[in-house]
């Protein structure tokens, strides 16, 4: 019978304001609130409505990150997955696209599921490249940036958002989805659903144990944060804006 | 009204510092709820503390009635003048600066102009709190929150904004300034002389900057919306909470049915979290300043609401945390989307409050057919909304005929019950009828007293907070 399974992504929460470490080496994450990824919450939401119409019959939840993850992990079985996969790397470990998509890769084979959905990017690196290399390394269709997918038999008809509109694509199974914003929104965990979580199975395993061995192929010099906005000035009429933008060049 | 005393007005504060015509002036005149509306030859609109107590000077010369005015998003009608014609408006909005933010002593120095917003983003970027939190903070001002000592929905942790403030300048009714901007903590030299102030809606003095506290910054916080049988269920959770969570609980906030079904009917991106309806619901959150006992509070939550609540979903990310917490914020709102209500602002102790929803809510099931009790807020300040709403497809001014009546009974059973007609939202010219109907005599006339020892000529907001006395 049908699995789906959905890789999620621990990241900074999406309403929390970015701040820097002093010394411009990353991103601090020191007392800030981390929360599933939203496109990957996108995903998941999506492979619990599949499995719920009865388009599979168990969804699986995998992730790679520190030992913390299995926080979201909770969260996203406190959702609805059945269980769940962790691949603990260590902390602040950096996971490239590559790595993810072999890791995945390498859960595929072992699980063998129909349909593989994970976000589009996630919000802390933007890279939109883990998706796209899982399916070339699995030798899968892939349809991304999907804002509807619809199942039928052994295919799937997947609408996605491109610069021209909308673009309709059918893809044969097993194939990797990658969700955009307006796939669905995904629900709120409720209270007997937390409990039950508790009891569902939570795996561990490290790369070794699934033969990948993680490659750091890019390296970051530094961060820093966006140039600060100027404070806006108020022009009484059009006479005075046109001035002002006159005297700076502007028009 | 003679013209020498507001042309002196107006050269003082300049071009820049008043409006006397135009649509501007227009919204200094009508209240936030469209209640009230008054006359005014002049709003003022001072630069300074130094203007403003020149002002208050010439206006005390000439026996020129001020009324301050801060946000303008008071419930009472306490910023808007009467229609007279003859009183001035002050609004202090100009002096809107931070003077100084002090990390270490934990305060904030501000101006009476500052938002609330302001205010609480510039304690952020020095990683403090300034927990003072309502829902029209981008537009109320400082000032206005401590001459109405403003509540909201921090109350439960931070208490209301008297416990919140270290000093205060106000200007007097004879253009005297008290410069009692102290951080102290502690300071036993004679009567606290600021906190005279503070709830006093501006008849005493102006208040044109604060000293206020500040708290390390929450980084934890777990939020859920839970279900509940019934009001005495909800005093049930809140007190198994309280005992699990110690100050670690930071919200508890009730809403019926109905505020949920308006919420999502009239706001957009409000939709109801759960699969099934429930008769109430309780917005809940606990906080921790310190990482690390982050999932021990999401733990604590869950518990509690796993053996108190009869359903509950809790926010996975701060998304969600935002969206429960619009759908309580945003219930005002809703209820002007679907038609006209009658308010009370209500407090009794928590002890009674189940009792009293049940017993003021049957009165208004069998005696206002055309409204439906929606009575929501802070439970665990044991402080209600307790409104009513016109009902779909009746008569708006039929309806509201009928408020004083309403207001009277419900008030007089809140008496009952030991409770307070105003809890959060003061007196302004709204609630003097229940001025006199409810306080004491003696209390009365302790109040008339501090209003004649500070204004003798009655020139600060009149006609505000007392009852003419003797009538």
């Amino acid at each position: 019978m049908a699995k789906i399974l959905v890789a999620i992504k621990r990241v900074v929460d999406y309403n929390v304001r970015i701040r820097l470490k002093p010394d411009g080496s990353g991103v601090a994450t020191e007392g800030v609130k981390l929360s599933i990824n939203p496109f990957d919450e996108i995903a998941l939401e999506e492979a619990l409505r599949m499995r719920d119409r009865g388009a599979a019959e168990e969804v699986i939840v995998a992730s790679i990150g520190p030992a913390e993850t299995q926080q979201q992990l909770r969260t996203a079985l406190a959702m609805g997955a059945d269980r769940a996969v962790l691949v603990q790397a260590d902390a602040g470990a950096v996971v490239e696209p590559l790595t993810a998509a072999r890791t995945l890769l390498a859960l595929v084979e072992r699980e063998k599921p129909q349909i593989v959905i994970l976000g589009k990017q996630a919000i802390d690196d933007d890279n939109n490249q883990t998706g796209q290399m899982l399916a070339a390394l699995w030798d899968r269709p892939q349809a991304t940036f999907a804002s509807t997918i619809e199942l039928k038999d052994d295919k799937a008809t997947v609408r996605r958002e491109v610069d021209t509109g909308l673009e309709t694509l059918e893809v044969d199974l097993p194939a990797v989805f990658t969700t955009d914003l307006r796939l669905n929104e995904p629900r709120y965990v409720k209270l007997p659903d937390i409990m039950k979580a508790k009891k569902k199975p939570l795996e561990t395993v490290t790369f070794t144990d699934l033969g990948v061995t993680p490659k750091q192929q890019v390296e970051v010099s530094h961060y820093e944060p966006p140039p600060v906005r100027q404070k806006g000035v108020m022009v009484k009429d059009v006479a005075e804006l046109v001035g002002a933008l006159k005297k700076r060049g502007l028009v | 009204m003679k013209n020498a005393p507001l042309e002196a007005l107006k050269a003082l504060v300049g071009p820049a510092g008043y409006l006397d015509a135009g649509p501007d002036m227009d919204l200094y005149l009508t209240d936030f709820r469209r209640l009230h509306r008054g006359r005014s030859p002049l709003v003022l609109l001072p630069a300074n503390t130094g203007q403003v107590a020149q002002v208050v000077r010439i206006c005390a010369q000439h026996r020129i009635g001020i009324v301050p005015q801060g946000g303008n998003t008071g419930y009472c009608g306490g910023a808007t003048p009467d229609d007279s014609g003859t009183q001035v408006i002050l609004a202090l909005q100009r002096l809107n600066r931070i003077r100084q933010i002090d990390p270490l002593g934990d305060a904030i120095t501000v101006e009476a102009g500052c938002t609330l917003a302001q205010v609480r983003q510039a304690a952020e970027s020095a990683d403090r709190l300034f927990p003072l939190s309502l829902g029209s903070e981008g537009t109320c001002q400082i000032g206005g929150n401590v001459a109405t000592n403003a509540g909201g929905t921090a109350v439960l942790r931070y208490g209301m904004m008297r416990a919140l403030v270290l000093g205060l300048e106000v200007v007097l009714a004879d253009g005297r300034v008290i410069e009692g901007l102290k951080p102290l903590r502690k300071d036993n030299s004679g009567y606290r002389l600021h906190e005279l102030f503070i709830g006093s809606e501006g008849t005493l003095g102006i208040v044109t900057a604060a000293c206020l506290k500040l708290f390390p910054r929450p980084v934890e916080r777990a939020t859920a919306l839970a279900a509940v049988a019934d009001p005495a269920a909800a005093v049930q959770l809140l007190s198994a909470l309280r005992t699990a969570a110690g100050e670690q609980l930071s919200t508890f906030e009730l809403m019926p049915r109905l505020a949920v079904e308006l919420t999502s009917r009239h706001i957009p991106g409000v939709r109801d979290p759960f699969s099934s309806a429930y008769e109430w619901y309780v917005l809940t959150e606990l906080a921790a300043s310190n990482s690390g006992s982050g999932s021990g509070i999401q733990t604590t939550l869950e518990e509690i609401l796993a053996a108190h609540a009869t359903d509950a979903v809790v926010a996975t990310n701060l998304q969600q945390r935002e969206a429960l917490w619009r759908m309580r914020e945003t219930v005002p709102e809703a209820q002007r989307h679907a038609g006209a209500s009658i308010k009370h602002d209500i407090a009794v102790p928590i002890s009674v409050i189940a009792r009293f929803i049940r017993e003021a809510g049957d009165w208004v099931t069998a005696n206002v057919p055309d409204g439906q009790l929606i009575a929501y807020g802070h439970l665990g300040d044991g402080n209600l909304h307790f409104n009513i709403q016109q009902r779909p497809d009746t008569d708006a001014a039929q309806f509201l005929a009928r408020a004083p009546h309403i207001h009277r009974t419900i008030h007089d059973l809140v008496a009952a019950y030991g409770g307070t007609f105003s809890a959060e939202h003061g007196i302004g010219q709204l609630k003097l009828e229940d001025m006199r109907r409810y306080k004491s005599p003696t209390e009365l006339a302790v109040m008339h007293a501090m209003k004649q020892a500070l204004d003798p000529q009655g020139i600060l907001n009149p006609g505000k907070v007392l009852p003419a006395a003797g009538t």
